[in-house]
């Protein structure tokens, strides 16, 4: 991968290649700029390589077209983001609802499992606030919950508490560790913060867009 | 995603408002002046259509319109009559005077002046009481409309006597003349009585108003007359149509109405375009979260055009609303007389709207569907 910059281009990714495997947190972490979001972006889709192939699940990203490639975000991907992105007029159930509402399901029976999901997340009174009524911690999980809303396969979350305290922090990750673990989904968190490796299964390292060299555990998918 | 849309937009009840009052103020503008100004073009056919019974008007070829005669001679009104196909021609006289009332104030007024025997140009309301009223030397009917300009102290003009170019008159009864440009009051006599009281040098017919035979064409007989006579003979629509021509032609008016519609549409563009960005610009993080979650662009698409058009449609309704409220309340007043909302300003006026409320939110959206949605994980 790489981004122009100035006249040229620098290289930020090189031919890495990871495994994250189903039923377990995966954690990537590394210097700033050493490319961790980069690869995020490219492993969900939402960035494509300029050059390389990409394959995640089994499914060739760079060969998609670009509404096969939102169809893949939206069905098999869960996005958690570091500043929540919630949208401030709807309620945390519509909020949470909206990768099913964005996929043809009805507004309701949508809202109806997003506010199951909140209430698994601990926020069963919570559901009809909206984001500025509720702390970051709470805001946190109702991001938590639209990741998980749609059942995706693989989740993804760019420094999910660099925003929290880390008392809120680790409230976030036991959550997102109870919720979000199971034997067919991966979780893949990008993270700088060392107060929350005890939560990963397994912790790979990037450096200048190379990932150190680690045994391999479980079921691995790819994605090179 | 429409509803989700729609929550997003409402939600946010300041942008929401705003959108709303000011494509309502926008469409209120619009609509009301187009409204006056239409109203004003009738003004200006008014003289012409106040006359019901005369097919055609037959003139000095000088003339443009009803309030700016030019003297014709007796003599036109028997070689008019000579014509075939005629089945009537009647004298009729229009020109400016002044009325000083009995406590001494002055008015200028439009003096109209009918012929004797078939009363044709009295305005057809209130015609048995004004007809009944007019008969007498010196007696004048009054346009209610307008009276008021000559009394403002709302006295009862009937039964006042008065002077009309020095000439005393008592007015003996009230008739309801339409609305016309020149705006002056009117006051009618008959013909020979008009004549005697206005100076020698515009005592004069001023048009010969035409009858056709049954069977005979206005059109036809306009012709024929004017290849007999010389003179200028209009039927009575050509002739409604010079006195609004006349308006646009000769007057500011259009360019005021054009300027004060082009400010509604300009207030309409720039209140949709600058908050429509701005929701945008301020929603534009969570756009690109939407889009990472797997929203597509068409989505986005239909959400801001959502948006748009609800908001396009609730200010355009409160717009159509105040304008048609102002023309209900003024119905009875006359200086609002003939305005009405025709449907082909509250369809034009939705078709702006719509117009300016799609273009808006598709220039803004575009930033949107061209961004890419891997900006949501940088800060
Ligand atoms: N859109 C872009 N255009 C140009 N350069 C970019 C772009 N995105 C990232 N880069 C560069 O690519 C490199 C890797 O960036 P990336 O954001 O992936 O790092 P990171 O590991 O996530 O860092 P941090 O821990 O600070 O978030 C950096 O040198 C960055 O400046
Ligand atoms: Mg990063």
């Amino acid at each position: 991968m790489e981004f122009p910059s100035g006249a040229g281009s620098i290289r930020v990714l090189h031919r890495v290649s990871l495994d994250v495997a189903y039923g377990a947190m995966t954690f990537l972490v590394g210097p700033s700029g050493s490319g961790k979001t980069t690869m995020l972006s490219i492993l969900s889709g939402t960035l494509s390589p300029t050059d390389g192939a990409v394959e995640v699940m089994g499914e060739r990203l760079d060969q998609m077209r670009d509404a096969e490639l939102v169809r893949f975000r939206r069905r098999r991907i869960g996005f958690i983001f570091q500043q929540y992105n919630l949208i401030g007029t709807l309620t945390a159930a519509e909020n949470a609802a909206i990768p099913l509402i964005a996929d043809g399901t009805k507004t309701e029976t949508a809202t109806r499992r997003a506010t199951d999901v909140l209430a698994q997340l601990g926020l069963a009174d919570h559901a009809w606030k909206l984001p500025r009524q509720l702390s970051g911690g709470q805001q946190q999980r109702v991001a938590i919950a639209r990741a998980l809303v749609h059942e995706p396969a693989l989740i993804v979350c760019d420094e999910p508490t660099a925003a929290l305290d880390a008392e809120a922090g680790q409230g976030v990750m036991r959550l997102l560790e109870d919720a979000a673990k199971s034997p067919d989904r991966a979780v893949l968190v990008v993270t700088h913060d060392d107060r929350i490796y005890r939560f990963a299964d397994r912790i790979l390292h990037i450096e200048d867009g190379r990932i150190a060299p680690d045994a391999d555990h479980g079921e691995p998918r790819h994605a090179h | 995603m429409l509803n989700i849309a729609l929550k997003m937009l409402m939600g946010d009840r300041v942008k929401y408002l705003g959108l709303a009052l000011g494509i309502g103020f926008a469409t209120l503008l619009m609509t009301q002046q187009t409204s006056i100004f239409i109203g004003l073009l009738t003004w200006g056919a008014n003289p012409v259509l106040d006359v019901r019974e005369a097919q055609v008007w037959v003139m000095d070829p000088r003339v443009r319109q009803a309030d700016q005669p030019e003297a014709l001679s007796d003599q036109a009104l028997y070689r008019v009559r000579s014509v075939d196909g005629v089945a009537w021609a009647a004298p009729y006289f229009r020109g400016p005077s002044t009325l000083r009332s009995a406590d001494g104030a002055l008015a200028a007024v439009t003096l109209i002046g009918v012929d004797n025997q078939s009363l044709i140009g009295l305005p057809p309301a209130n015609r048995a009481e004004a007809a009944n009223a007019i008969r007498g030397r010196n007696a004048i009917v009054i346009d209610r409309g307008t009276a008021h300009l000559v009394f403002p102290d709302g006295r009862d003009p009937v039964g006042q006597t008065a002077e009309i170019n020095d000439n005393r008159v008592t007015i003996t009864g009230e008739t309801r003349a339409l609305t016309t440009f020149a705006g002056l009051p009117i006051v009618f006599m008959k013909y020979t009585d008009a004549i005697s009281i206005t100076p020698p040098e515009r005592n004069k017919l001023s048009f010969v108003l035409v009858g056709a035979r049954d069977g005979v064409s206005p059109a036809d007989l306009a012709a024929r007359i004017e290849a007999q006579t010389g003179l200028r003979a209009l039927t009575r629509d050509q002739f409604a149509r010079a006195g609004v021509d006349f308006i646009i032609n000769n007057t500011g008016i259009p360019l005021s109405f054009g300027i004060a519609i082009g400010l509604g549409v300009l207030v309409a563009v720039v209140i949709t375009a600058l908050t429509l960005a701005m929701f945008i610009t301020e929603n534009l993080k969570n756009f690109g979260a939407l889009k990472a979650i797997g929203v597509t662009n068409q989505q986005i698409l239909q959400m801001v055009m959502g948006q748009a058009w609800l908001v396009g449609f609730i200010g355009y309704g409160l717009g159509i609303g105040g304008t048609a409220a102002f023309i209900f309340f003024g119905r009875n007043d006359p200086s609002l007389q003939g305005f009405s909302l025709h449907w082909q300003v509250v369809a034009g006026a939705a078709l702006v709207v719509f117009v300016i409320v799609s273009a808006s939110a598709f220039f803004s959206v575009r930033r949107v569907l061209k961004m890419d949605p891997a900006i949501v994980f940088r800060g």
